[in-house]
């Protein structure tokens, strides 16, 4: 029995994916803000799905030590209850702020969330991923074309603008598969992203204002179902090889930015590191 | 340059660190929030090669801001920027709020900022300029229903920054204060945006840009800041309007936002 963690399991694309694994017999492990919430996704898959083996974890990602917390109190589970092995982590949490805002550490909340709580997760879990050639993939976007990580000023922290903040946080998406590849696909790990299209979630609308808000709720309406990229996150995680591709849209590779280079991976990387205060292990270490 | 920031641990501090860690400042960061303080040092020494330095600090406790100040003294530390971020407000009608709120609201907002100005003028750096910024607030412009004490201590600050700015002038003391209207650092303040509808969002100002824009104007040696035109225009007519009538404006707009008109 494969486990799998996703985070921002309790709504949106991540509930979609807890659906879609827990029916073929996944054990989900999922991370999301809210009591509330967890509790009412775990209702609701449960009543669909009486077999879903669903657990869920309450921790606000965008907090280092709260992704301390939670790593720590998933590795006990997996230890306890999977021989300490980890088949799939979704990095899938992200949100879209309308404003410049910060964590408890002064970190730009997009930047924080979307990758920095990705990258810290990742690192806290890798051992356990490690153990069963397990795979880590995330929800890009398509918006992290026409874009180049802002290196002098990574929290864009002079004249901030929403959504190039959303559009870096993306590309960093794919630059840390990227990397998370260049260190470890030899020995086993590979790492994906995975372009939904648009969706009809309330990302948009979460903590935002005014414009952003609005021009989100319009233009959602056009948006597929969740339903429509959870199955290829569930592709990504159903193919017992592991795909060598890095950025997949509809079960499909698909093209990425040419920014997407070793070079600027390696630079995230590092910077990523620093900001976490972390650094992750040769690959020969395993 | 050394600067010192109180209230460093929410959301404009936090910005305002940034900030200055952006410019290569050292830092000196107090809040009574002491595991924020750690988690803010902590972001700023993996961002920026600078010194942090922080004392959690109860700025409204004599012996609490004596236990900082033995700190500084014992390590020599001299100043050269002051910005006194900390303060609060607590939602609601005069009658409706916990007495001690009140008091605590004129305790932190103004006796524990005269406190720590005065004790860190006393230990500026010697032969060099020293900056002071005080953080007051869009409603010190004018009287605020349902906000009173809140304005009112906001005033306070406003007055007595610019009658120390001309007593300080001649020793090389450089006093900006800074009135912003909301500034969205939380939730909550997300929250109380939405509820005040267009003018709420009208009068928000970013947190990047009034962090920026709050150091350049007082190295300038300017006095005050309201950032947002609309602000200057809403300050001005503060100024001009009889204050009679713009406390009954603002009653009116303040009552539908908390649906506080009902005064018990």
């Amino acid at each position: 029995m494969n486990t799998v963690v996703i985070t921002g399991a309790s709504s949106g694309i991540g509930l979609e994916i807890a659906r879609a694994l827990t029916g073929r017999g996944c054990n989900v492990l999922g991370i999301a803000r809210s009591e509330a919430n967890c509790n009412r996704a775990k209702e609701r898959l449960l009543s669909e799905n009486p077999d879903a083996k669903i657990v869920f974890f309450v921790a606000d990602l965008m907090q280092q030590r709260e992704v301390i917390r939670v790593a720590d109190e998933i590795s006990e589970y997996l230890n306890e209850k999977c021989n300490g092995g980890l088949y799939a982590l979704i990095n899938n949490a992200g949100c879209v702020r309308s404003w410049y805002m910060t964590t408890e550490e002064g970190y730009e909340q997009q930047f924080a969330l979307n990758h920095l709580a990705g990258f810290l997760l990742t690192y806290k879990l890798l051992p356990a991923l490690r153990k069963v050639n397990g795979r880590v993939i995330m929800t890009g976007s398509e918006s992290h074309k026409g874009i180049r990580v802002r290196w002098d000023n990574v929290m864009l922290c002079r004249r901030y603008n929403p959504l190039t903040a959303y559009k870096q946080s993306k590309l960093c998406n794919i630059l840390f598969a990227k990397g998370l590849n260049d260190r470890y696909a030899a020995t086993g790990l590979r790492a994906y992203v995975v372009d939904p299209g648009l969706v009809n979630t309330d990302i948009g609308n979460k903590e935002t204002g005014g414009l952003v808000s609005f021009i989100w709720s319009l233009r959602k309406r056009h948006g597929v179902p969740p339903t429509v990229p959870a199955k290829t996150f569930a592709f990504l995680c159903d193919q017992k090889t592991l795909p060598e591709g890095l950025y997949y849209y509809l079960g499909k590779e698909k093209k990425y930015s040419k920014q997407v280079t070793s070079e600027n991976a390696n630079r995230l990387f590092e910077l990523s590191e620093r900001l976490c205060g972390i650094r992750y292990e040769k690959a020969g270490m395993a | 340059m050394n600067v010192l920031i109180t209230g460093a641990a929410g959301g404009l501090g936090r910005a305002i660190a940034n900030e200055c860690g952006s410019r290569g400042y050292n830092l000196f960061l107090t809040d009574i929030n002491e595991d924020g303080l750690l988690c803010i040092k902590r972001g700023l020494e993996r961002q920026f090669d600078i010194v942090v330095a922080t004392a959690a600090c109860d700025l409204t406790n004599a012996e609490s801001v004596d236990r900082m100040l033995d700190i500084i003294d014992k390590h020599g530390i001299r100043f050269d920027m002051l910005i006194n971020v900390a303060g609060l407000d607590y939602e609601g009608g005069f009658m409706k709020r916990e007495r001690e709120d009140l008091v605590k609201i004129v305790l932190l907002n103004n006796a524990a900022t005269l406190r720590i100005t005065h004790a860190i003028i006393k230990r500026r750096r010697s032969g060099k300029p020293f900056y002071i910024v005080f953080v007051s607030s869009l409603a010190s412009m004018f009287p605020m229903p349902l906000k009173a004490t809140y304005a009112a201590s906001k005033r306070f600050l406003l007055d007595f920054a610019t009658s120390l700015r001309q007593e300080l002038k001649r020793e090389d003391v450089n006093i900006l204060t800074l009135c912003p209207g909301g500034m969205v650092t939380t939730q909550e303040a997300i929250c109380g945006i939405k509820a005040q509808g267009f003018w709420g969002n009208a009068t928000t100002n970013p947190l990047d840009c009034v962090a920026r824009n709050t150091i350049d104007r007082v190295l300038a040696g300017k006095s005050i800041y309201v950032p947002g035109k609309l602000n200057r225009v809403l300050s001005f007519l503060g100024k001009i309007i009889p204050r009679s009538w713009v406390a009954a404006v603002i009653y009116l707009r303040w009552g539908k936002v908390t649906g506080n008109h009902s005064v018990s």
